[in-house]
């Protein structure tokens, strides 16, 4: 849910509940006004009315006036009092309306007066305002001012959105595509508002100093590899004239053996942290055509006869292809792959190669992998327990590919491991 | 023959030269690009091994100069930089091969060898030793003057221990020298054991005495 959302969702429950609430509350203040004005009109009308009597001293018989009055008049009885002598009292009654035909709510003073000296009974009442008909209007004025509430915070908000957090968004959008090793920096557009331009200076800081972090660890990488490079020599060119020795014993020899497929073991590594971290650095930019399908082909004619040890055939399907690339990166790719394939390669099994259109397909017969097959292409994951193998032949075959944009994919489907890059 | 020594790192200058001074070469060494500089111009020699980068200079500096005094020794360049440019260069200015650290010193020693011949013998040239005659030129192997028909590799390889006789030369260092890269593919060197057999097999045949020994599994050694 976004940031605004959430604000639009309490402000329109608020603005709901106090419409809501507001109903009850409005009608119960505008019934009592209603009720306190009708009041103060019956009380003046009842005292005009007794004055204006009290002044009709001519009337001979009154009795008679007054049921006529009775009879004729809509909102005033007098009637005797027959001895209930009522305190002047206000109420509100359900009365039958003749004019309008149905009950309806009346406001009555009822109050008592002498007129005479004989006592009565007069009652004033006046129609109020019916209790259905004003929820009915307050509710519809209620209703449109809930949809004109929530119309113009929705459009208040869509708006806001657009414009007050555009700049949020860009920076957003701006993280989200950034990669450490690819990007310069971030460059977040100036805005007028103290907090995101607070967030941009951070992120930018932020950015800024991983990719120095990074870069020297890249050069840190490097540097290691390089440096390495000379002990590894004088560790072998010890050995060299070790073995040279004419009085060695054979368990002698044996270790000086092993020390030598240990220090080799390191200098592959060595050697393939090393072009790692060059592809990483962007050293291999010299691009030159190079054909492919022949490239290919002298490889594995170089292979041909180690294959053949393992009983291992090698398939070609190779159509001419030129492409534009490095060649030192490409020959690393190809004989990754094809070490790769024949290394897995169970023995008297097949590995073919084929090159058609712009894709090419290494293909070996082997067992299923126990690994992920996402995992294959990280560092220094081994299948097997291959101690010539370096477990980084792979990872840099992927990044050979992902630095030049080729598509490599990994499939495995009735026995057969097939990799395919297309350039 | 006179070999110069360019490389600052003492240990290693110590070991490359004990392994070829048992091949009689007389090895001299510069620790320093000016030491470098005063001995090539007072000096002939066989072959130069030069490190690029020294302490007090770029090795390609050494090289250009050596160039500019019309010098022909030949120059092994040798660094722990293992980046073409580096070697285009290199080669550019006039080097005649390149080896990267770290490196068997059977390697280096059969490289020295091959071109003190091209320089002494411009190119034209004959190993030989005892029966076995092998012309670099024609690239054919002959045993009491007859030839034997050689696979690629099995060319490489007599070759490679012809120029490391009398001295052990290891089955890693053998593979290396005839697969390169490739030779981190090979199992328990299956590969190298059946080249050395088909050699000894075709040498023999052709009357030729065996002098392939095996070491202990270490390795071989070619000596009479």
């Amino acid at each position: 849910m976004r940031l605004l959302q959430v604000s639009l969702r309490s402000l329109l429950l608020y603005s709901l509940i106090l419409v809501l609430v507001s109903i009850p509350v409005s009608i119960f203040s505008i019934r009592e006004i209603l009720n306190e004005e009708v009041d103060e009109s019956l009380a003046l009308h009842s005292d005009q009315f007794i004055k204006h009597i009290k002044s009709y001293e001519y009337l001979e018989d009154l009795e008679m006036d007054l049921k006529i009055w009775d009879q004729l008049s809509y909102d005033i009885t007098i009637k005797p009092s027959e001895g209930v002598n009522a305190v002047k009292q206000y109420q509100t009654v359900l009365q039958y309306d003749s004019i309008e035909q149905e009950l309806h709510r009346f406001r009555l003073l009822t109050s008592s007066v002498d007129i005479k000296n004989k006592p009565y009974l007069l009652t004033i009442r006046m129609s109020l305002v019916d209790n259905d008909e004003l929820v009915m209007a307050l509710g519809i004025v209620q209703a449109v001012l809930i949809v004109l509430l929530a119309a113009g915070l929705l459009l208040l908000n869509r708006s806001l959105s657009r414009k007050l957090w555009k700049p949020f968004y860009n920076t957003l959008n701006q993280l989200k595509a950034y990669e450490l090793d690819k990007n310069e920096s971030i460059k977040p557009e100036k805005t007028n508002i103290i907090e995101f331009d607070d967030l941009n200076k951070t992120i930018s800081h932020l950015t800024d100093r991983n990719r120095k972090v990074f870069l020297q660890q890249k050069e840190f990488i490097e540097n290691a590899s390089h440096e390495l490079q000379t002990p590894l020599a004088i560790f072998q060119s010890k050995l060299d004239n070790l073995m040279q020795n004419p009085s060695l014993s054979e368990s002698e020899a044996s270790t000086i053996l092993e020390l030598e497929q240990t220090a080799q073991r390191m200098t592959r590594l060595n050697k393939n942290l090393l072009l790692l971290s060059k592809i990483d650095n962007d050293q291999f930019t010299d691009l030159e055509e190079i054909e492919l399908s022949q490239l290919a082909s002298t490889l594995l004619s170089n292979l041909k006869s180690m294959a053949d040890l393992e009983k291992i055939s090698i398939q070609t399907t190779i159509d001419p292809l030129t492409i534009k690339a490095n060649q030192t990166l490409i020959e690393v790719l190809l004989t990754n792959l094809f070490h790769n394939a024949i290394r897995h390669t169970t023995s008297t099994g097949k590995v073919s190669v084929e090159i058609k259109g712009r894709v090419l397909k290494v293909a070996n017969t082997g067992n299923p992998l126990t690994m992920d097959s996402d995992k294959m292409f990280e560092r220094f994951s081994k299948e097997g327990r291959s101690e010539n193998s370096s477990g980084l032949g792979l990872a840099i075959v992927k990044k050979i590919c992902d630095s030049s944009a080729y598509k490599l994919s990994y499939h495995f489907q009735e026995g057969i491991h097939i990799f395919s890059i297309t350039f | 023959m006179k070999i110069l020594i360019i490389e600052d790192e003492k240990q290693l200058v110590k070991s490359m030269a004990q392994f070829l001074r048992q091949e009689s070469y007389v090895c001299e060494i510069a620790y320093t690009a000016s030491e470098a500089n005063e001995k090539i111009l007072l000096f002939d020699y066989d072959c130069i091994l030069l490190d690029i980068s020294l302490p007090d200079g770029n090795g390609l500096k050494i090289l250009e100069k050596l160039k500019d005094n019309n010098k022909s020794d030949g120059v092994i360049i040798i660094t722990a930089k293992n980046s073409l440019d580096d070697r285009v260069k290199g080669l550019n200015l006039g080097a005649d091969d390149y080896l990267s650290k770290p490196f068997y010193l059977p390697e280096l020693s059969a490289r020295v060898s091959a071109i003190i011949r091209r320089k002494r013998f411009d190119g034209n040239n004959k190993i030989c030793f005892r029966e076995i005659t092998v012309d670099l030129l024609g690239k054919i192997a002959s045993v009491n003057d007859q030839t034997v028909e050689l696979t690629r590799k099995e060319y490489d390889l007599l070759i490679f221990l012809i120029s490391n006789k009398n001295r052990v030369v290891s089955k890693n260092a053998i593979a290396e020298h005839l697969s390169g890269d490739d030779a981190e593919l090979m199992d328990k060197f299956d590969f190298i054991y059946s080249h050395i057999k088909n050699l000894k097999k075709k040498l023999s045949e052709s009357g030729c005495e065996d002098y392939i020994r095996t070491v202990y599994g270490l390795g071989y050694k070619f000596t009479a």
